[in-house]
């Protein structure tokens, strides 16, 4: 077992005209690249513009603990006490970890709120469109947020690996509950529900592996059943 | 096919609403579904012969397409656009019994779950298969759908869900639905839900996307 290293929640906050995506990225992710005259486009042009003068902030961060053991076999990840049923795929992906930093991160509730005043009304492709740029943009900003760390720990003189989440790579999500836990006072405002659900909905988390000998990887996308995973259509459309 | 009634499906397959939408550009000028059934209706044809013969399969090409990865989900969207521009022609008919449906489907995210995008892609798409689409929307008890079923005897019954930690309240609601009414049939769909678990908590049928679920809604018809 290592020492404790265990942080503070290390928090992140980009205003939304810095994580949206670009129009030619929205309209690859929803298949629509090449269709310029389809109404979508418009639509999308119109509200990433409106969008990227809001004042409405997209907020994350990590905590950052000592990895006491991979359980390889079992699948498990303990980190400063704490132990996730990671699974056996990303325990692999971490054995060689010392440190793990367990992240949050969310582009706020405006997304899913907008997606359903616009699904009540009929506007199924508006609500489509608006869903999506909300996925993409929690998720550039915490693109960002593991820039910042791999930055924070080659100072340290150390890698970092791919992030890794409940409910992705046969990591199951009810280890939400001991990741929140673990993590602690945040100012994201994200909740979990019941049945593990984030609100708001655009929100992300999971885990990074730290440690001189981890590496990044491309995503295992043929290990994995999730047919519908945003990294499996992400990876497809590099 | 009548000329009105073919201009009409290619209208719903491509997406064009009404004269004033610009798309697709190959038809930027002219009449869009919702003026071709208002003629369609004019020149005296049955509102069930619109129906049968354009509307319907004109969104079973856009389910087949999308299965086949030919066209995406905001094609799709547009279409079922198109779809409901057209149906407000016939919805009356719907009420005055002179169409029949070929039944009902209530479907719901299951309690726990709020996602609804797939839900509502299946709504869209029954509907235009000919269905009278009941949608009790997201994060829906079993109490809820034993009320929808009650009022609406007959019905069969879909069920979302995209978490692993919801899935598992597809059953609770099957079991609870079939305590009282055990001649419900089930559809059961969303990311994590297989074949094989569908088969486990007594669902009838999996559907992988929406054109399955019109397939099974068909079979259960033959049955």
């Amino acid at each position: 077992m290592h020492d404790s290293v265990k942080s503070t929640f290390h928090t992140y906050r980009f205003p939304y005209g810095e994580v949206l995506p670009s129009l030619d990225e929205l309209a690859r992710y929803l298949h629509m690249d090449g269709d310029t005259e389809h109404p979508a486009y418009a639509y999308m042009q119109e509200r990433l513009d409106e969008l990227a003068t809001s004042e409405l902030q997209a907020v994350g961060g990590y905590a950052i603990g000592a990895v006491d053991a991979v359980d390889m076999q079992g699948g498990l990840l303990t980190v400063e006490g704490v132990t996730f049923e990671a699974g056996t795929q990303v325990c692999g992906y971490l054995k060689e970890a010392t440190e793990a930093a367990l992240f949050l991160c969310t582009a706020g509730p405006l997304f899913s709120d907008e997606a359903h005043r616009l699904n009540a009304e009929g506007e199924f492709l508006e609500a489509y469109i608006i869903d999506a740029i909300g996925s993409l943009a929690v998720e550039r900003a915490m693109d960002k947020i593991h820039q910042a760390l791999k930055e924070e720990q080659a100072q340290r003189g150390l890698k970092i690996t791919n992030r890794y989440s409940p409910g992705y790579c046969n990591w199951p999500l009810k280890d939400q509950r001991a990741l929140f836990g673990f993590v602690g006072e945040n100012p994201t405002g994200i909740e979990l529900s019941e049945s593990c659900l984030m609100h708001p909905i655009k929100s992300v988390s999971g885990v990074i592996g730290i440690g001189e000998k981890v590496r990044r990887r491309a995503y295992g996308c043929v290990v994995c059943q999730n047919k519908t995973c945003i990294y499996r259509r992400l990876v497809q459309k590099e | 096919m009548n000329e009105i009634l073919e201009k009409l499906f290619t209208c719903i397959e491509f997406g064009k609403i009404n004269t004033a939408s610009p798309y697709p550009p190959q038809m930027r000028g002219q009449e869009g579904a919702m003026e071709l059934t208002k003629q369609a209706l004019d020149a005296g044809i049955a509102p069930s012969e619109i129906m049968d013969t354009a509307l319907i399969p004109a969104m079973t090409r856009v389910g087949q397409k999308f299965t086949e990865g030919q066209v995406f989900v905001p094609q799709m969207l547009l279409s079922a656009k198109a779809m409901n521009a057209a149906l407000t022609h016939i919805k009356p008919f719907f009420q005055s019994g002179e169409v029949k449906r070929k039944g009902t489907f209530v479907i719901g995210t299951v309690f726990g779950d709020l996602h609804d995008i797939g839900k509502n892609l299946v709504c869209m798409m029954v509907e235009g298969a000919g269905w009278e689409v009941i949608d009790l929307g997201v994060d829906v008890s079993a109490e809820k759908f034993v009320a929808a079923i009650e009022k609406h005897p007959g019905a069969h019954v879909g069920l979302s869900a995209l978490l692993t930690t919801t899935m598992t309240n597809m059953k609770t609601i099957i079991d609870k639905v079939h305590e009282t009414h055990p001649e419900v049939k089930f559809i059961v769909g969303g990311a994590p839900v297989s074949a094989e678990f569908a088969q486990e908590i007594g669902a009838d049928g999996y559907a992988a996307d929406p054109q399955d679920d019109i397939k099974i809604l068909e079979s259960f018809l033959n049955a």
